[in-house]
């Protein structure tokens, strides 16, 4: 494997003839101290990965030129920080230089009170990587219970191999004032004149350094985490994934260290669980999931279903059901961030097993009134001395629409099936469904049918129209539906 | 990176003795687990889902299992490795740590654990572009009409790029069948086959639906469909999928006779499956509004009493069952423009009193009329029907 080190950084050794200067255009001699660690935080809801690596550097008393250098890659020139981790006293970073001629590259002048080596840190913002949670979810035959992993995958398009480095993923949705990808093309000299905003960096450096809390792990520890990736275990396990809440974020840490080259993805797994208990069932919700009765899967992120120990990110979610021989394709969709203890809901679209239909049976008119002359007067038909006036209008009526939902149920199993309908204007539902109001113009009711059965639920629906209709909300009526 | 790879259209190689991926050395030695068993599973609508066993020999410690499929339309974001229980004399454990996907390569490298050397049987399931399926059927009615043998096929597109020697299939509907399935290939096959199904021909007039014949003359069109009932014998047990029937007849001589086809709909068990033969030329309607009054019942209020006329003749020699359906909205809409309401409607003391009430609902009406054949003297009887409706409150 051919290393891409591109991100490298320079101690200047002839810092010794030009104290407090530029080096020597031409002529350069330099060391290059690799990296000790690296720790990548990867932020999925933005194109956004704080990077952190510590060096070890030999430093002479006096000031020390350093060259920090990123050619090809996608770092944010103004993201990028020193500081000293080790020894914390004794060293001085005095100023940084961006020159005008070498784009991708800075100068550090730092001041050591003493020969000496240390650790120092450095820290940027890169584009390019990006992480993505996926699931699988594979039902049983009978459908009681699922099998649920879950993934993250990495992808490293930043043009910079990370070796051995830490991973840390933060789940949540972070404020950005500028694009990384963006700054990362921009001269850093340049970046206020172009984004004409003096408060960015701080913005954004502060929104980002908040998950920071922790700091990266040592040095020391780093290497142990790499050795003992390196051993031959007597049996390896697949990494753990360590979840924690911080703020508003979750933070994944994969467990020891992961090598990412540049161009490559890799898929861990970050959390599996078995014999979740789920149940199904049917919902018509046209304002959710169209004009079809749709087959769910229902389970909860909570301990009780052997979930629960992390919010579930966003990502792609496949559902597979185990058959005799093998997998049955269900459906694939795009789970929205489930925190703990809520509800997944898994959409498998339409069952041919089921049939769905609506009947209108009957239609017809009662409690007309009429307007006298287009005045003020109304008068309902019927009334006694009500005159057949030629110039009286129809100015309000109720319509009364009688309805058979018949339902057929083929499958193997009793299914439960839910239905919301919503109606506009001034309604009286009438039924003996003991429905319930989802809201002040959708009616609920719902029913099970037994395998092999069917249903049919009749209801009348009395729409008042015109001059009758005094409200805007349905009304729930008890009462004999006839045909 | 550079990375040495035997090109396999689909290919599953293991790499021996790798370490970590940044290790990959570009010399090494593979072995090719082959394929085990393979199954398709046709039953999702518009997906197609296969799933490979096979035998991948591993060896104590980290392997690299190297899964490619140049040129083929896998979708690997739904690859599944699925690692079965070890057989009880061959104890392995083995897991999946994690998935590696190389640069510009349609491949991808499971790095799996084993705790023993040996052998471990593999499952591997990914949904497969290019490879698609349709229904269609054939049915033989014999000579009185009254039942037919129906067949139903199934039949595979692959243009998946991929071939498979040997594979079992399942396609929601029907048996599940071993087939082998070629580069490029279609494949037909029979999946369902049910004998002596009750048919029923019937002959429908509805203005909307089926329109005129002759509009100036007030004839209209009288299709004659054959109507299978997805219940019963072999039937009922399973929806049948949509696809395009074609119907023959048992001409008596040993062959069979064309008599048409249609687009069969997706039929849900004790549904009717409805297909489209052919026009009966045999068969004259005459449609006419006889009548239209209307009465002021106060204001702008009306009801409207009106007639419709059917003047029937069958001049074929076999007594049939006409069914005339109307549009009670198409019926107002006619005689005194769409208001925008539902009608409100009675059923008057016209001949065509009884509707199928299953066939029928808040706008919809269908009436069966018998008509005998056409008498031995050749002069068919003309028969007068009318459906009398009361339309209430319009305004």
């Amino acid at each position: 494997m051919t290393s891409n080190l591109t991100v490298r950084w320079l101690l200047c050794l002839f810092g010794l003839l030009l104290p407090l200067a530029l080096p020597a255009r031409n002529v350069d001699l330099a060391t290059v101290p690799t990296r000790s660690t690296v720790q990548l935080t990867i932020y999925n809801s933005e194109d956004l990965t704080l990077v952190r690596e510590t060096r070890v550097v030999t430093f002479k008393q006096g000031v020390n030129p350093l060259q920090f250098s990123w050619a090809n890659t996608l770092i944010d020139p103004t993201s990028v920080e020193l500081k000293f981790r080790e020894p914390k006293t004794g060293l001085e970073m005095l100023d940084t230089t961006f020159p005008h001629d070498k784009p991708q590259m800075l100068y550090w002048n730092v001041q050591s009170d003493a020969n000496r080596e240390a650790t120092i840190e450095i820290s940027y913002f890169t584009s390019g990587i990006s992480w993505a949670a996926d699931y699988v979810a594979i039902a049983d035959a009978d459908e009681k219970t699922l099998r649920l992993e879950s993934f993250v995958r990495v992808d490293n398009r930043s043009g910079e191999d990370y070796e051995n480095a830490q991973v840390r993923l933060v789940v949540g949705t972070i404020n950005l004032v500028e694009k990384i990808a963006e700054l990362a093309k921009v001269p850093v000299g340049r970046v206020k004149e172009e984004l004409g905003r003096e408060e960015y960096r701080d913005l954004r450096q502060k929104a980002a350094r908040k998950m920071m809390a922790p700091p990266a792990p040592a040095p020391a520890s780093m290497a142990v985490a790499g050795a003992a990736y390196d051993r031959v275990a007597e049996m390896e396990a697949p990494k753990e994934i360590i979840k924690e809440g911080l703020s508003e974020y979750f933070i994944y840490t994969i467990e020891g260290t992961e090598t990412v080259p540049n161009g490559w993805a890799k898929r861990l797994r970050s959390f599996e669980a078995a014999s979740v208990p789920m149940t199904v069932e049917y919902r018509y919700r046209p304002r959710e999931y169209g004009e079809q009765l749709t087959r769910l899967y229902l389970l909860r992120n909570d301990a009780a279903s052997k979930l629960g120990t992390t919010p579930l990110p966003d990502g792609m979610l496949r559902v597979f059901r185990a058959n005799r021989d093998g997998l049955s394709y269900l459906a694939a969709q795009n789970l929205k961030y489930v925190p703990i203890g809520d509800k997944i809901e898994l959409n498998l679209g339409s069952d041919p097993a089921v049939v769905f239909e609506l009947l209108r049976q009957k239609v017809y008119r009662d409690n007309l009134w009429f307007q006298i002359r287009g005045g003020n007067l109304y008068r309902k038909l019927g009334e006694d001395g009500f005159k057949l006036e030629l110039d009286s209008q129809v100015a309000g009526w109720d319509e009364h629409t009688v309805y058979r939902q018949k339902i057929r149920n083929y499958t193997r199993k009793p299914i439960n099936v839910q239905i919301r309908r919503e109606y506009a204007g001034d309604v009286v539902f009438r039924s003996r469904l003991n429905p319930t109001l989802h809201d002040f113009q959708t009616v609920r009711f719902e029913t099970s049918i037994p395998a092999g059965g069917k249903a049919e639920l009749d209801y009348e629906v009395i729409a008042r129209m015109g001059y009758n209709q005094k409200q805007n909300r349905v009304e729930l009526q008890t009462g004999d539906v006839k045909p | 990176m550079n990375r040495t790879r035997w090109l396999y259209s689909l290919g599953v190689l293991l790499v021996l003795g790798a370490g970590p991926l940044d290790a990959l050395a570009r010399i090494k030695l593979t072995t090719l687990p082959v394929r085990e068993r393979v199954e398709i599973q046709l039953d999702h609508p518009q997906i197609a889902l296969v799933e490979e066993e096979r035998i991948v020999p591993l060896v104590k410690g980290v392997n690299q299992v190297d899964f490619s499929w140049a040129n083929t339309r896998i979708d690997p974001d739904t690859l599944v490795l699925r690692i079965l229980p070890p057989l009880a004399d061959q104890p392995l454990d083995a897991k999946v740590l994690s998935v590696s996907y190389p640069p510009n390569e349609t491949a991808l490298v499971w790095a799996v654990a084993a705790s023993a050397s040996g052998a471990a049987r593999v499952r591997i399931s990914y949904v497969l572009g290019g490879l698609s399926k349709d229904f269609h059927y054939r049915a033989v009615a014999d000579r009185d009409e009254k039942t037919l043998n129906l067949a139903q096929f199934l039949r595979i597109n692959n243009n998946a790029n991929e071939a498979y020697d040997a594979a079992k299939f399942w396609a929601g509907v029907g048996e599940r069948f071993d087939k082998p399935l070629g580069l490029n290939e279609t494949k037909e096959v029979q999946v369902g086959r049910f004998a002596s199904v009750p048919v029923r021909k019937t002959y429908t007039t509805h203005p909307v639906e089926f329109g005129y014949l002759d509009r100036a003359q007030d004839k209209l069109n009288v299709p004659m469909h054959y109507v299978v009932k997805n219940a019963g014998g072999a039937l009922g047990k399973e929806p049948l999928p949509e696809g395009k029937a074609r119907i023959f007849q048992d001409d008596g001589k040993g062959g069979a006779a064309f008599l048409g086809e249609d687009r069969g709909k997706f039929t849900a068990p004790d549904d009717e499956l409805k297909l489209y033969l052919g026009l009966a030329r045999d068969i004259a309607v005459r449609r006419t509004v006889d009548r239209n009054e209307r009465q002021r019942i106060a204001g702008n209020l009306y009801r409207y009493d009106v007639t419709l006329k059917y003047e029937i003749e069958n001049f074929k020699d076999t007594p049939v069952t006409l069914d005339i359906t109307e549009s009670v909205r198409q019926i107002r809409d006619q005689i005194r423009g769409d208001s925008g309401r539902d009608p409100e409607w009675q059923l008057g003391d016209g001949s065509l009193r009884s509707p199928d009430p299953e066939k029928s609902d808040a706008d919809k009406l269908l009436f069966h009329v018998d008509l005998p054949a056409r008498p031995a003297d050749g002069q068919a009887q003309k028969q007068i029907h009318t459906l009398r409706l009361t339309l209430n409150n319009e305004w």
